[in-house]
């Protein structure tokens, strides 16, 4: 009776816990409890990173026009900086300043935006365009005039002239005249060399160019380094264009421009090595709730205020519990075999990266050909630590033939599969030989089997949108989940195998 | 006299499976159910360790003047896995066990020599090499619970019965007794067939034979939770066989109980044409299938003792048996 009462408390105790932080952010912070209401914003986190020199520092990032104007969301990160944005003809710059500053530093500044298909791109009027005084001589001069010329003579404007030019350049063009002002530019400039030189072969056609810099809106792109773009003048306005894509207004939703306008985009004064770097993740939850939530005492809020890179670890980890939560529902409840308690939950955290039918034949040929393998080594009388090194290796071998013979047949992503947790396969190829040989291969079977029915629920379960939001934004929701936990542990009836296993039962 | 009350009218869904009022009914103990309410409670973790380890629990054994089956050797490192055939050089017969298995895994069972090999009962023969393989998988831990390193123990190869070995395909039959507080609720006999390969395991084909507590007569018997009168290989009826020194092997469950502490027990014991019942193992998490052996719910039993024990906590040796003798006595039709 006691313990029963210590349980009762402590699962209404986790109830009313995690419950009350969930509904407090919701009504009070007005954190959207359904997926549906969510807003779809971006959030980019650009990361200026650079070894002090001990002086005076100053560093000047170039910002987005658009997201200082409206009133998407900006914030900065530096502790002992002080920091202000700089406002000059349309230009925002943000400056950080601090005295006597040494080794290793690191300023964050954020930006959030709706979606949408505005990239900060769009033409904007041209008030004095000015040309450059780009100018090559000898040889390559010679060859750069040929091949503008080429280019001017097969396009009307501007925009075709742009289309053109870039258009050979990402065709392999190999003329002599193409290599020899390339080699030029490759030995002058380390980094973008090409666009450095098609924006001076612009400017030798009489189209005012300039560097532009976007930032790709993808979430898996971890530190990404910003994207050279060029922004040329066609007379009227001023464009900005992908030298990669040339023949493509940019689009909102795939890139967004940091940078236009010519100008640096970081420039740092008492410091060395200085780069910067963009980390880009989907906002769900609105920017007002948002920093509610951040100024708010709640901890669980704090997973928020985390780096984006370390935000991302978390979206895989608080679906960990969720997985367990299955296992245990059809272990205790439904009372399927699996071989391991939890070596379904690894599988169904490696399924959420890859194709469920790829993973799941995958999974299936590994462990034939591991169980094969291991079946040849036991001829040979290892001992057990060893045999199952031997299986490590072996399935390791196995993936990267797999991932060869993937990637022939043309199925990308066949690297992916590394995910798999190759120790506990190995050690499920052992234990499951060890069941063969012992209980037969039906019972060997029924529990991979099992396992693999076990894994594939879980990922179904994992993979609902709506679990995975409320995981990400609710984290205190999984203190309900841990009660729930806690009475399928104290769950005395029968599981749904038993009803089968004795059905035969008759009373004597 | 036809007990009209549990009869039931069949069902079309009791061809797959039955209802979870109707187990209850029949009394059915589930797995969920035997771990809250029996082991749990009653089991306490530090004392898995002296049944879990089959040294700890033969040294308790000694102690209490238990009988089981002699220890040969103990083999507890490679070096003396490598000496394992100079150990056993004056050895017919014996058993290789690992320490801490379960569940019959990777007992080698040796019947006799002959030109340098050693023999399983079914005549296969094991080099001298084999022979030490197995032990140094033993040794790493391959057989135990959870992996851990083990040792292996070399033991007397029990003769059974003749009455045994006449029910068994192969392989010798032994006695499983389920307890709680000392109280014996259930026994049941397990006998190899064809098909389980001379093992004793029920879900890989063994028979299941309900014994009687009171007098040790065979009552029932199952394959695969079919009820059947006669073994499907050997064809020997099977039931109404009385168990030799039926009252001694109660005594040695019993006095299994108190040495170990454990609640809820389950207790393995052979028949040795000489030497009579030895006590083979300790199994603190007994399974299910008794019941299905028996014929009868292990509620129906495990409830009168929960009551007795909370009314006569300090009851002895000689009681309990009487208690259970008398209330658990099988109901013979007619």
């Amino acid at each position: 009776m006691n313990s029963k009462w210590k349980l009762v408390v402590a699962v209404a105790f986790l109830v009313l816990l995690g419950g009350g932080v969930a509904c407090y952010k919701s009504m009070k912070l007005g954190v959207p409890f359904w997926r549906g209401a969510q807003v779809h914003d971006w959030q980019i986190e650009a990361r200026v990173s650079f070894l002090a020199t001990g002086k005076r520092v100053k560093a000047r990032l170039a910002l987005p026009t658009a997201a200082v104007e409206q009133k998407a969301g900006r914030e900065s990160g530096s502790l002992g900086y002080h920091f202000n944005i700089e406002r000059d003809l349309g230009e925002y710059t943000a400056v950080w300043a601090a005295e006597n500053r040494e080794e290793h530093q690191a300023l964050y500044f954020w930006v959030r935006f709706p979606e949408g298909p505005k990239s900060g791109g769009e033409p904007i009027p041209a008030e004095a365009p000015e040309l450059g005084n780009a100018s090559l001589s000898g040889a390559v001069g010679v060859a750069a005039n040929s091949i503008v010329q080429r280019a001017k003579a097969v396009s009307s404007d501007p925009d075709a002239l742009f289309v053109a030019l870039f258009n050979r350049f990402n065709s392999d063009d190999v003329s002599q005249e193409f290599m020899l002002v390339r080699s030029h530019y490759e030995k002058e400039f380390k980094s973008n060399a090409l666009i450095l030189m098609g924006l001076d072969l612009l400017e030798m056609a009489g189209v005012p160019a300039r560097m532009a810099y976007g930032v790709k809106l993808d979430e898996e792109a971890v530190s990404q380094v910003p994207i050279p773009l060029v922004e040329y003048c066609d007379g009227a306005y001023w464009k900005v264009r992908d030298p990669r894509d040339p023949g493509a207004v940019l689009d909102g939703r795939e890139i967004i421009v940091w940078h236009r306008g010519g100008g640096p985009l970081l420039d740092v004064t008492g410091g060395e090595n200085s780069k910067v770097i963009f980390n880009v993740a989907k906002e769900r939850i609105p920017m007002a709730s948002l920093s509610d939530l951040q100024d708010s005492p709640l901890i669980i809020s704090t997973i928020l205020g985390l780096p984006l890179a370390e935000r991302a670890v978390f979206r895989y980890i608080v679906l960990i519990p969720l997985g367990a939560f299955v296992v245990v529902l059809l272990r205790n409840v439904v009372g399927i075999p699996t071989l391991g308690t939890f070596m379904p939950v690894l599988i169904a955290l490696a399924l959420l990266e890859i194709p469920l039918a790829r993973g799941l034949i995958m999974f299936s040929v590994l462990i034939g050909a591991g169980l094969w393998f291991r079946f040849l080594l036991s001829r040979l009388n290892l001992l057990v630590v060893p045999r199952v090194a031997a299986c490590v290796v072996i399935v390791t071998l196995l993936m990267m033939v797999m991932s060869v013979i993937a990637n022939r047949m043309g199925m990308s992503g066949g690297g992916q599969i590394t995910l798999f947790p190759m120790i506990i396969l190995a050690w499920t190829i052992e234990r499951m030989s060890l069941i063969w040989e012992e209980e037969g291969k039906h019972s060997a079977l029924t529990q991979v089997g099992g396992s693999l029915v076990v894994s594939v629920l879980a990922f179904l379960f994992m993979k609902i949108g709506q679990i995975q939001y409320w995981a990400f934004y609710f984290p205190e929701l999984l203190l309900v989940l841990l009660a729930g936990i806690l009475i399928i542990g104290r769950y005395t009836g029968y599981r749904l195998s038993e009803l089968i296993r004795f059905k035969t039962f008759a009373d004597a | 006299m036809v007990e009209t009350s549990h009869v039931q009218m069949r069902k079309w869904w009791h061809r797959w499976f039955l209802m979870p009022c109707e187990l209850r009914q029949r009394g059915v103990v589930g797995i969920n159910m035997r771990n809250a309410r029996f082991l749990l409670p009653n089991n306490p973790r530090r004392l898995y360790r002296l049944v879990d380890d089959k040294l700890q629990t033969k040294a308790l054994a000694e102690a209490e003047g238990l009988s089981a089956p002699e220890t040969y050797a103990v083999i507890r490192s490679p070096h003396d896995a490598a000496r394992l055939e100079k150990t056993l050089l004056h050895r017919e017969a014996f058993v290789i066990k690992p320490a801490r298995g379960s569940g019959g895994k990777g007992v080698l069972v040796i019947d006799g020599q002959k030109d340098g090999l050693y023999l399983k009962p079914s005549g296969t023969g094991l080099t001298g090499d084999e022979l030490r393989h197995h032990v140094s998988n033993i040794l790493a831990g391959l057989f135990s619970l959870g992996g851990h390193r083990d040792c292996a123990l070399i033991e007397y190869r029990v003769r059974p019965a003749k009455v045994l070995t006449d029910i068994s395909y192969q392989g010798a039959p032994d006695i499983r007794l389920v307890m709680l507080h000392g109280y014996p609720v259930m026994a049941m006999l397990r006998a190899a067939t064809h098909e389980s390969d001379g093992r004793a395991n029920l879900h890989q084909g063994a028979l299941g034979i309900g014994i009687d507590l009171a007098t040790g007569r065979t009552i029932r018997a199952v394959h695969h939770g079919k009820p059947l009168t006669h073994h499907p290989d050997v064809g020997v009826d099977l039931i109404g066989i009385q168990m030799p020194e039926w009252e001694k092997i109660l005594d040695i469950a019993v006095t299994c109980q108190e040495m170990t502490g454990l609640g809820y027990l389950g207790v393995d014991l052979m028949i040795d044409e000489t030497l009579g019942p030895l006590m083979i193992e300790v199994n603190a998490r007994p399974g299910l299938a008794i019941q299905m052996a028996n014929g009868v719910g292990l509620l129906r039993r495990l409830e009168p003792v929960v009551k007795r024990h909370a009314l006569h906590p300090g009851e002895g040796h000689a009681e309990k048996i009487a208690f259970s003798k008398a209330l658990f006595a099988a109901k013979l039709p007619g």
